[in-house]
């Protein structure tokens, strides 16, 4: 098949993906401050995280230095993000799964970047061991990457299929998902194993896609495999599959938000403006007559009811 | 295991009978002597009033007290209210409180069902799939999607949109949101980070906030009587400082050591705000906490003024505006009295609505010092003030962490540290700490006993928590050794006292319960009869 035709349909899907990407990451960003909602642990409490103590246990806390372990807390997302901790934990049945599937996904994107950085090197004519890199490594990374993650989500497909657990929770966008990821990874997987010289064939296109040349061919597995891959990467920011973003925010943002309020901070600023938004809530005991702001109705006491 | 299939759609099917039914030969079973369930007191029937006038076609238990509509206009006006209030839950500027925490936890859940495992009441049950964590959560979950988010009509096909909206399907979740304890658990182990208990407790929101719906317990005898006369209780101020009064007669006759409640003392060191409940549930509680600051030479005070003497905030469960004007009240008291600090009472809810979640609506001059009693407590018992002798502890104590105080705060090793000075015996549940399980009365369920509530909260909610203490006795089962319960929380030993009661504990194994100054009291050298008495309060 025409390289440019893939890449012309590859652009396209892919900038579908970052605007989407960006919007819907923004748009969580965006959200106004809360109030706090955190939940122990919190591994960034130095000394205490391990057991889920805070500062809080401290006699008079407000006097003493707050004592923070980003290293605690880098270390918790790593065994979280790399090896699932909370699944394996508490899902067991579900990790066996969900981990070859996400360490699936995890190789072949670094053997996506590997391929971009040894199409910069080739470009740039640098010497031959990352050349010599990417053709060992990408079929290598990817034989094992589309295998592990295939046999994942087809786990994942099943476990929608047929179990009684997962089941109530399970919408047609449960199956649309994991059937666009199981077409990801066996197109891949036939690509891998269909095509001769797969390094070299991905590298070629991954330069031209690079350096936006259009010319020359993919093989049919390929091409099939490579709209598949940004079918599902335009698809991807409209569901919940996100949730690797979201993640940081249900973490960093909720659960381990523990920051007291100061006087004067940028926070307080922040608030004291949202504390001016006028309240349309309905209910008698509110007591919102569509001018009233959060400040007047916290103020008042309950109206009375009338019903 | 449940052999009933029942489905998210279901919800708003066969408003004729209930959704479920619960049977106690499916709920988990107990250790001997309360393992046969036909021993145990009978679930209380409805009454024939309320079967023909409230709500009560979820599992036949009723926790809301919905009156039944009078016609179809009327269940429409509701059902209008409730897409109302769904599309100002997802508003900024009417619930800018919890805005990101629950548009994280509405679109990011994948289903994965790990929260399941981790739910007393789903356990407790016998995983009756009502009480799945993400049950709720996905009822609303579609019915936001399909009516609250702009274009939710068109996507809902993907998204599931199987859930009618109707009063029946309205009044049910209203009545479900009273089935989970917002003990957050289910939060602590979600690989994701989603938070069932937050929707719970935003569902509720909707209901109070847009509907004027919640548990009469909670809003009219809850907050509303605490911002008119002061107190939850009903107490008035003069009630509260005449009930104090005999309790400081009453401690000064037990102990010997004379105690004088300071009342509105301008500029001392610590306001102590005790959840009113203790001066006329547990009175022993704020009298020991009188001893020790009494013995420790702290320079202490109560208020009297409105709502300024008792802890009890309920808005915290259900509604952000009733729970904002009881913070501002607690607040203003310390501004007005000049305090150094507030010192929480054991209150576990008390802890979390005013050092956290109100944290940051005390802004400029209404921002106050506030600390747990727990670490007070500890820099006092280790401060060499007071004489102490372990030995009058010599008994099994065992301690629950209220998940207000614990996982919710982090605050873990100082009752703990204590405890394992003052307390021989002194041994830990499985799981402990932050891992904890609710008591059961968590969100406000120990102060409702409407209907036949009651039963469900001592037969379900309860139900992980008893196994627990009596595995934690297990070594000395039977009723010839005394053994001692801490629960720092008064709602905690609220649902406590109901479950010991139900089973018949202390005559069964002997176990009581109490705080925790209880007994630091009683290990005081000063102290020269037992001040902890051995029998259900």
């Amino acid at each position: 098949m025409s390289a440019s035709t893939v890449m012309v349909v590859l652009y396209l899907l892919l900038a579908i993906m970052v605007v989407a990407f960006a919007v819907r990451t923004i748009r969580i960003a965006k959200y106004p401050v809360h109030l706090r909602w955190e939940l122990s642990p919190v591994p960034h409490e130095k000394g205490r995280g391990a057991y889920g103590g805070s500062y809080l246990e401290e006699f008079e806390w407000w006097t003493k230095p707050r004592e923070k372990s980003l290293i605690n807390e880098g270390i918790y997302m790593f065994k979280e993000i790399v090896f699932l901790k909370a699944l394996w934990e508490h899902n067991r049945r579900m990790w066996y799964f969900s981990f070859p599937f996400h360490f699936g996904l995890y190789i072949l994107f670094v053997m996506a970047v590997l391929l971009v950085l040894g199409s910069i090197a080739s470009l740039l004519n640098l010497p031959t061991p990352g050349i010599g890199l990417v053709a060992n490594g990408v079929p290598f990374l990817a034989g094992i990457g589309y295998v592990l993650g295939g046999i994942g989500a087809l786990g994942l497909f099943a476990g929608r299929l047929f179990s009684q657990r997962l089941k109530p929770v399970t919408t047609p966008s449960s199956f649309i998902n994991l059937g666009l990821l199981l077409a990801f990874f066996i197109t891949g997987v036939l690509a891998v194993f269909s095509t001769d010289n797969f390094a070299y064939q991905a590298t070629v296109f991954a330069q031209a896609f690079v350096t936006v040349y259009f010319a020359g061919e993919v093989t049919g597995p390929l091409a099939i495999h490579l709209i598949v891959a940004g079918i599902f990467l335009a698809y991807l920011p409209f569901t919940q599959m996100m949730h690797f973003v979201a993640k940081y925010f249900t973490y960093h943002e909720v659960r381990w938000d523990d920051e007291p309020l100061e006087a004067g901070s940028k926070m307080e600023a922040e608030i004291q403006e949202l504390l001016q938004q006028t309240v349309t809530w309905a209910a008698p005991h509110i007591g919102a007559d569509g001018k009233k702001n959060w400040v007047d109705i916290a103020t008042s006491p309950p109206a009375e009811e009338t019903e | 295991m449940m052999s009933e299939k029942i489905r998210v759609k279901d919800i708003g099917k066969n408003p004729d009978r209930n959704l479920t039914t619960i049977r106690p030969e499916e709920l988990i079973p107990l250790p001997p002597p309360y393992d046969d369930f036909e021993e145990q007191p009978d679930w209380k029937e409805l009454s024939k009033g309320a079967r023909e006038n409230l709500v009560c076609n979820l599992d036949g238990f009723v926790a809301v007290s919905l009156p039944k509509p009078q016609n179809a206009e009327e269940e429409k006006k509701y059902v209008d209210q409730f897409v109302d209030g769904m599309k100002k839950l997802l508003s900024r500027e009417n619930n800018w409180t919890f805005l990101q925490p629950l548009m994280l936890s509405l679109e990011y859940c994948i289903g994965c069902q790990t929260c399941s495992d981790s739910c007393h009441v789903f356990e407790g049950s016998g995983d009756n799939e009502i009480y799945r964590p993400t049950y709720r959560s996905e009822v609303f979950r579609r019915l936001v999607n399909k009516y609250a988010k702009p274009g939710g009509k068109f996507t809902a096909a993907l998204n599931g949109a199987d859930v009618d909206l109707n009063w029946t399907t309205i009044t049910r979740l209203a009545e479900l949101a009273y089935r989970c304890n917002l003990c957050r658990r289910c939060a602590q182990v979600c690989p994701i980070g989603v938070d069932n208990g937050l929707i719970t407790h935003e569902i509720r929101k909707v209901f109070s906030q847009e509907l004027g719906w919640a548990p009469k317990d909670l809003h009219e005898k809850g907050t509303v009587l605490q911002l008119e006369v002061g107190s939850s209780t009903g107490m008035n101020s003069l009630v509260a400082k005449d009930n104090v009064e005999f309790i400081d007669e009453d401690m000064t006759d037990i102990t010997g050591i004379e105690v004088e409640t300071c009342w509105d003392k301008e500029n001392a060191d610590v306001l102590l705000l005790h959840n009113a409940g203790e001066i006329m549930a547990w009175p022993e509680n704020p009298g020991a906490f009188a001893i020790i600051l009494e013995k420790a030479g702290i320079d202490w005070t109560l208020s009297s003024e409105q709502v300024g003497y008792d802890g009890v905030n309920y808005g915290l469960f259900y509604d952000d505006f009733q729970l904002a004007r009881i913070a501002l009240k607690h607040a203003g008291t310390a501004k007005n009295l000049k305090v150094n600090k507030i010192v929480m009472g054991e209150c576990g809810h008390e802890h979390k609505a005013l050092m956290t979640i109100a944290d940051r609506v005390l802004t400029g001059e209404m921002s106050v010092n506030r600390e747990s009693c727990l670490p007070f407590l500890e820099e006092i018992v280790f401060s060499g003030k007071i004489e102490f002798d372990p030995s009058k502890n010599d008994f099994p104590v065992t301690l629950h962490d209220p998940c207000n105080i614990v996982r919710n705060l982090g605050i873990v090793e100082p009752q703990r540290r204590i405890l394992k000075y003052l307390c021989p015996q002194f041994r830990e549940m499985t799981p402990h700490g932050v891992d904890n399980y609710c008591c059961g009365g968590g969100s406000g369920f120990a102060v409702m006993s409407v209907n036949n509530f009651t039963d469900w909260r001592v037969n379900i909610a309860s139900r992980t928590k008893f196994k627990q203490i009596l595995d934690a006795f297990a070594d000395q089962p039977g009723p010839e050794v005394q053994k001692y319960l801490c629960a720092p929380c008064s709602n905690c030993k609220g649902e406590i006292r109901d479950m010991l009661h139900y089973y018949n504990a202390l005559e069964k194994s002997s176990i009581t319960y109490g705080g925790l100054v209880e007994l630091i009291v009683n290990a005081m050298v000063d102290v020269k009869e037992p001040f902890i008495e051995w029998e259900m309060h």
